[in-house]
């Protein structure tokens, strides 16, 4: 007893926004989250159920005047597999081939995974040290116009972003990273394989000699929404990274983190994580 | 790997690599079971549970349920007064009347045309609860004052008026105590050198069976009942749903499709088997109810949680003098087999080594929280857990190294232990010797213990267990026996008949060896018939790692019947004496020589098609020479015993708690390899399951609530956390087994958690009390801020 009255298969985007106008609308794309919310209730799937898997242009990665587009409809396997992400967007990358299983990774998208908005979401917290921005489309004035919103601003809280009930996250578009720069994700789960994280680090930065700089830094499932944190940031921006400026970083970054006790972890545990794995993935950068 | 059998060459099937049967059914999706059999005119039943924790029961309305399109029937215990309870202790009624103690507790039961119909149905039950205090774990159960869970009698009255009390009140809440001694502790304790004591806990965890619980029930036009059932005991659940119901057990039919995993869990009978029973009796319809796996979670019995505190002491020269052991085991809210786990716990404790003197009290009491069934090892790893820990504790007090101070007191064969166990045959020397320098074990723990201070913060470390297990059934039934049928055809066709049930554990390809090991024929001649009550001779059950054992004793005397009559007939029909005659390679062949004289079919056919008209079909029946215990629990309770050591060694990442299993050598004594891949294939999956225990797996239960009914947080172990295992057979040909064969089915998983346990202390100097060892709870011992385990229980 879904409450679903009508399915639709639109085929292109124009199409899709012309539906989702309409209202009373649930999106459907890899379906990896939305099936297992719907059946437990955690999401009430509304009269219209809009599949957009048919829509091409949601498509595929491009790289153009220095920018990289990702279309929404973009798998994670499809990400894992491109040798762009793999050599240019590395904390995507890993991000993408420590997720989940590969069942799981040839239906999600990152679209979805996005649009989820969970705290532990795997390619959110890479996505927010490359300065990633989401592109939503609507026709909400009868023509089809996109905005770019930074994923920053984009997330709100557990399941909660600033899409409007009208528009569809149709892209994720990013500056492709200059020469120099790394990129990190660590994923910490307590097994290798088909985990959700009890926490994850991410850190972006262009390196010159031993120094970063232009650093960011984020974390994921320690607070409602995956979290840069500014002051770790200042910490290592412009430094040569050694065990002084990594204890302080470390430390800096406890203190910009709220993370809640679950069945997964407790948040001593999880505080505790972040400073040693922080502390383990900034050492690794150090020694490479 | 080794080669083929050729068995027209007449080799033996014994210790060679035979495929399961099964597995090209399993293995290409053709299986079918109970979830994809579909009767004409069948029902859909779903079950409505309390979702509340402790609480009378004030109204249940099922008017809007019954009034929606497409439900045949909802029912509560209104509609079945008939009803009795079930279980060990028969204490728990299938649809509860006036209250409920879990949330797990069913409340109505609705059958429909589809089971989306019959969910839909669920939701328009109305029920209103007056919530009770609830009882949160097994020390609050026996403080003064705690809310009772059987405070009051259950009766039950009969159609005829007649009134009976079927489980009597439990005024402290405990639902069944063990006490077992031997020698004098007081005595044990003055001869020791060294005493140490130490609580344990041992939580939760559950089968995860892949294929979740299911029944199909259907009554026929004359009101016998057919019941499609994963059961392991199909024999003895046949009689038992007879007195549920109140008629002759002849009159069911228990029929088992392939089962999609059972490790314990099917010994007993739960509430969803008799209410698609009754759902079935009222509509006249075949019902089928297939659990949800969150259901399975939620409602399929747990492993037995114990508290338990043990204190022990040796001599100077490592010769142990005492031990004594009081445990308290979390029920949960009724009773099934996990109350009755000290039986097997008592053993390891009082004879898998020899200590003179044992005293065991033990107490399982009912709380709100998941009951608890059998599960793989029953018991036997929570014991082998602490016995293993104060091995390694007390060596280390003394200054011997682990394999030293175990073989000083190791069972040797013909050992009579205190509690009446006969070892008759016994390689538990062997296996630690072999564990050991299979593992470099001596070497690797003085390095390894030596590097607990270096900057590294992986650290390494090797840790040792051994088990002591029936391997030879055991006696609890009236008879712990199986029956065979054997049916040899005019194509010299093999149909063995046997009361055992196949449940994963490769009993009928086992047994299929055994039977054309005699016969001389190839294992393509034998089907096997096991599922169904109506034709299939009696057999306690699949449990107890007996099947091997008892069934393949059983299926050798029914072939041996069977070989006597072939031979008799050969040696007329060749005028020669029977003496010289055997049968190889599907022929009767003159023994020496191997000269052939006829085959095997050509001969049947021509009894079968003579004047005398015979026909070649055996019985037998076998009941192994074990003995009841008496009332202390004292006698030979199994035919045979299996023994193991295993070696663990693990990666400890001391910023992350995560331990990693590196590698397990295990050396089993199995008495003999029947089928070298099939024992192979279960003792690696036994420890992974042992693997899971220790690490990985943990039913979260807070205030009476299972926290993680799904397998993204139940974790089991998944294939990248597996360690390479190296195993070896230690072969003791144990004079009663098939073929010298003992049973092993539950030993592989017993003592790696304990092994594990001791590793991370060779790794880190830092031993843990309490499983599982996840990451969190190890960084937590090794950051000094876990809380071990404490004895607080009322006495």
């Amino acid at each position: 007893m879904s409450g679903i009255s009508n399915y639709v298969a639109p085929r292109s985007l124009d199409e899709a926004a012309e539906l989702l106008r309409a209202g009373n609308v649930t999106l459907l794309a890899g379906g990896t989250d939305l099936m297992p919310q719907s059946r437990n209730g955690r999401t009430q799937l509304r009269p219209t159920l809009m599949s957009i898997r048919r829509v091409a242009e949601l498509r595929g990665i491009s790289e153009a005047a220095g920018n990289v587009r990702i279309g929404a409809l973009t798998t994670i396997s499809e990400l894992r597999d491109s040798v762009l992400v793999r050599e240019r967007l590395q904390a995507l990358w890993q991000a993408c081939d420590r997720f989940a299983s590969d069942q799981i990774r040839n239906a999600a998208t990152i679209g979805g995974n996005i649009c989820n908005a969970s705290p532990a979401g795997d390619t959110l917290v890479p996505l927010l040290v490359l300065d990633a921005q989401v592109e939503l489309a609507s026709k909400s004035n009868g023509t089809l116009a996109t905005r770019a919103v930074p994923i920053a601003d984009f997330l709100l809280g557990p399941g909660q972003t600033a899409r409007a009930a009208t528009e569809i996250l149709s892209g994720i578009v990013l500056a492709l990273p200059p020469r120099h720069f790394i990129s990190s994700f660590f994923k910490f789960g307590t097994r290798p394989a088909l985990d959700i994280s009890l926490i994850s680090v991410g850190l972006a930065a262009r390196r010159a000699g031993n120094a970063l700089h232009d650093v960011r830094v984020a974390f994921g499932a320690v607070a409602p929404r995956p979290i840069r944190a500014p002051a770790a940031e200042a910490a290592l921006e412009g430094k040569a990274l050694d065990d002084g400026v990594i204890a302080v970083a470390a430390a800096a970054a406890e203190a910009e983190i709220h993370p809640i006790s679950d069945v997964r972890a407790s948040d001593w545990y999880r505080r505790e994580m972040v400073r040693n794995m922080f502390t383990r993935v900034l050492a690794h950068v150090r020694d490479r | 790997m080794g080669a083929a059998v050729d068995i027209a060459r007449g080799e033996t099937l014994i210790g060679k690599r035979v495929p399961k049967m099964d597995a090209p059914e399993k293995a290409s999706g053709r299986t079918r079971y109970i979830h994809d059999i579909n009767l004409p005119g069948q029902l859909h039943a779903k079950i409505l549970r309390a979702g509340v924790v402790h609480a009378r029961i004030v109204s249940i309305d099922t008017s809007a349920a019954k009034a929606l399109p497409g439900v045949h029937a909802v029912i509560t215990a209104a509609d079945v007064p008939w009803q009795r309870p079930i279980g060990v202790a028969k204490d728990h009624l299938p649809l509860k009347t006036d209250r409920v103690r879990s949330p797990r507790d069913e409340i109505a039961a609705v059958a429909a045309d589809s089971a989306e119909i019959a969910e839909a149905a669920l939701r328009l039950i109305k029920v209103t609860y007056d919530p009770l205090p609830v009882v949160t774990s097994a020390e609050d159960a026996l403080r003064p004052g705690a809310p009772l869970l059987h405070g009051e009698e259950l009766t039950w009255t009969a159609p005829d008026g007649r009134r009976e009390v079927l489980h009597a009140p439990s005024p402290d809440n405990v639902a069944m105590t063990f006490n077992y001694a031997q020698g004098d502790v007081a005595r044990g304790e003055a001869e020791s050198d060294t005493v140490v004591e130490d609580v344990f806990w041992l939580h939760y965890v559950t089968h995860c069976c892949m294929g979740v619980s299911g029944v199909i029930a259907e009554f026929d036009a004359d009101d016998n009942l057919r019941l499609y059932s994963n059961t392991q005991v199909p024999f003895l659940h046949k009689r038992e749903f007879a007195e549920l119901l109140g008629i002759d057990p002849g009159r069911i039919r228990v029929i088992q499709p392939p089962i999609g995993g059972g490790f314990g869990s099917k010994l007993d009978i739960y509430p969803f088997e008799p209410i698609a029973i009754f759902l079935a009796k009222i509509t006249q319809r075949p019902v089928k109810l297939i659990f949800t796996r969150e259901e399975e979670f939620l409602a399929s019995p747990t492993r037995q949680p114990v508290l338990l505190k043990l204190r022990s002491g040796c001599k100077r020269d490592g010769t142990l003098t005492f031990r004594t052991v009081d445990t308290l085991h979390d029920n949960g809210a009724y009773t099934s087999w996990g109350a009755t786990t000290p039986f097997v716990m008592m053993q390891t404790i009082s004879s898998l080594y020899r200590v003179p003197h044992c005293q065991y009290r033990t107490r399982a009491v009912y709380t709100n929280n998941p009951y608890a069934g059998s599960f793989r090892g029953y018991g036997n790893l929570q014991a082998t857990f602490a016995v293993e820990a104060h091995m390694d504790k007390l060596a280390e007090a003394v200054g011997m190294d682990p394999v030293t101070f175990r073989l000083r007191n190791a069972q040797e064969p013909g050992e009579i232990t205190p509690q009446g166990m006969h070892f008759k045959s016994c390689g538990f020397k062997q296996c630690l010797e072999t564990a050991a320098l299979r593992s470099d074990f001596r070497r690797k723990h003085n390095e390894y213990r030596a590097k607990w201070h270096d900057s590294n913060p992986l650290k390494r470390g090797v840790g040792m267990a051994s088990m002591l297990h029936v391997g030879g059934g055991a006696k609890i039934y009236p008879s712990d026996g199986c029956g065979t049928i054997l049916k040899i055809d005019d194509f010299a066709h093999l149909t063995l008949i046997t009361g055992a049930s196949e449940i994963g554990q490769g009993s009928e390809t086992v047994l299929a060896q055994l039977v054309c090991e005699e016969l001389g024929l190839p294992l393509s001649a034998v089907t096997v018939v096991n599922n169904d009550t109506d034709i299939t001779p009696w057999d306690v059950g699949v449990h107890a790692s007996r099947t091997t054992f008892v069934a393949g004793n059983s299926a050798i005397g029914a072939a041996r019947k069977a070989k006597a009559k072939i031979l008799a007939a050969a040696a007329a029909k060749l005028e020669l004496p029977v003496e010289r005659l055997g049968l190889r390679a599907g022929c009767v062949v003159e023994t020496g020589s191997g000269n052939r004289f006829i085959e095997i079919g050509k001969l049947i056919r021509s009894l079968h098609f003579s004047d005398k008209a015979e026909l070649v079909m055996t019985t037998h029946y076998y009941e192994p020479p074990s003995q009841h215990q008496d009332r202390e629990f004292k006698g030979d309770v199994s035919a045979a015993y299996a023994w193991a050591t295993q070696v663990a060694e693990v990666e400890v990442d001391t910023m992350t708690g995560i331990v990693r299993l590196l590698r397990i050598t295990g050396a089993h004594d199995v008495g003999r390899v029947l089928n070298r891949l099939g024992i192979e294939g279960q003792i690696e999956g036994g420890i992974v399951m042992g693997q899971g225990y220790a690490t990985t797996e943990n039913l979260i239960v807070e205030n009476g609530v299972v926290r993680n009914p799904s397998f993204r947080d139940y974790k089991l172990v998944t294939a990248p956390e597996i360690p390479a295992i190296d195993i070896s057979f230690i072969e003791t040909m144990d004079g009663e087994g098939p073929q010298g064969a003992k049973g092993v089915g539950e030993a592989p998983a017993i003592c790696v958690a304990a092994a594990v346990a001791n590793a991370i202390y060779n790794a880190t100097g830092v031993r843990l009390y309490a499983l599982p060892f996840t990451p969190e709870n190890v960084y937590r011992a090794l950051k000094g801020q876990a809380q071990p385990p404490v004895w607080r229980v009322a006495s």
